[in-house]
């Protein structure tokens, strides 16, 4: 799973989860991708089940892009603890994800596997996305 | 190649993002038209037609500003990421026969040798062509390519009246080998493994909802039922 080797601070304020993508929001490598229509955080297991759910689905024939890293560590206060004495511990690393953003791309496969293999990929992820293609310009 | 496209312009007075939304509001585009070192002239397009002309990349517009016109090639398109509507464009000036560059797609037509994965590292190419004579696409034909082999920017065939713009030594398409399916599984497992990912097993049921392996077990095989009878009618 995709985790920092090494961070500047261990806990981080939650990341702003306002405004759009302000970059890579237009596929830059493959032919096919996954675009965010929603701004969601997006945990390291989310990604590699739906890195994981497109490969199994592509089998041998294509090659997947992940334009995201999960980045940010979310902190977590264990269970039936009162308030105070600090911050909880690092529980998650998300990637913080803005509406427009292409996480995903895909490329040598046909449109008929892209499309399932990212709509199988899609449904791993916590926010509502859509399938862009290079040949409609659109991403 | 690209044609001409008319596009009907207003020139803009007023500036700012209160501007520009009122433009966008009338379903009009701001723009901007620079180039030969002239000053720059601030426009307004039209929503509907720009969308069209902007369709087809590298378009050449000629752009009409109070009964004068001028030619143009798109320089930077801003779109909305979500809705996909042209916020902005920057227009550059060219002259009939004048050499321009730009970024003309890749195409890979044919299908390498079986077992090959094909990866288009540069999905554009910079050439330098005629400002009214831009290709529309560059093909590159993998037909029967073997695994290793690469296809170098230098390889390309280009469109009469185009010249190359980048390294000659540019990747621009390469064959890998794929990875074979116990590899790939592999891998999968590993992935699964360290992620806690539990494999979901696609299992066939009947109509009752029983799996069907099990509603074979259940089910008795042929004189089975009839010996199992005459057992119970013995005992």
């Amino acid at each position: 799973m995709l985790i920092p080797r090494r961070v500047k601070h261990r806990k981080q304020h939650h990341p702003k989860r306002r405004g759009m993508a302000k970059g890579g929001t237009s596929l830059a490598f493959g032919d096919y991708g996954i675009q965010a229509v929603e701004a969601s955080y997006v945990t390291n297991r989310q990604i590699e089940s739906a890195r994981i759910a497109m490969t199994r689905h592509i089998k041998r024939g294509g090659k997947v892009w992940i334009n995201i890293y999960p980045d940010r560590p979310l902190t977590k206060k264990p269970a039936e603890t009162r308030m105070g004495s600090g911050k909880g511990s690092p529980e998650w690393w998300v990637a913080n994800v803005k509406p427009g953003r292409v996480m995903f791309e895909l490329s040598g496969v046909t449109d008929e596997v892209a499309r399932e293999a990212l709509r199988r990929a899609m449904h791993k992820l916590p926010m509502k996305c859509r399938f862009v293609t290079r040949e409609a310009g659109e991403g | 190649m690209s044609s001409e496209v008319k596009i009907q312009a207003e020139p803009r007075t007023e500036f700012g993002k209160g501007a520009a939304r009122r433009i966008r509001r009338d379903d009009k585009v701001p723009a901007v038209l620079y180039g030969h070192g002239t000053d720059p002239v601030h426009i307004t397009l039209p929503g509907h037609d720009t969308m069209l002309a902007l369709k087809t990349a590298n378009a050449l517009l000629s752009i009409d500003i109070d009964g004068e016109s001028r030619l143009a090639l798109p320089k930077q398109v801003q779109r909305d990421p979500i809705k996909g509507f042209i916020e902005h464009v920057d227009l550059i000036l060219v002259r009939r026969g004048e050499k321009v560059f730009v970024d003309v797609a890749v195409h890979v037509v044919g299908e390498p040798e079986p077992g090959a994965l094909v990866v288009t590292e540069s999905n554009t190419v910079s050439l330098q062509a005629e400002a009214t004579n831009i290709p529309s696409s560059v093909e590159v034909s993998i037909e029967g390519l073997e695994i290793g082999s690469q296809v170098l920017a230098k390889d390309l065939v280009l469109p009469e009246g185009s010249l190359l713009h980048v390294d000659e030594e540019t990747l621009v398409v390469n064959i890998t080998a794929a990875p074979t399916a116990e590899e790939l599984e592999a891998e999968l497992e590993e992935a699964e493994a360290e992620a806690g990912i539990e494999r979901e097993e696609h299992v066939e049921v009947t109509e009752e909802g029983v799996p069907v392996e099990t509603a074979e077990e259940a089910a008795p095989a042929e004189g089975e039922g009839e010996e199992s009878s005459s057992d119970d009618a013995r005992s």
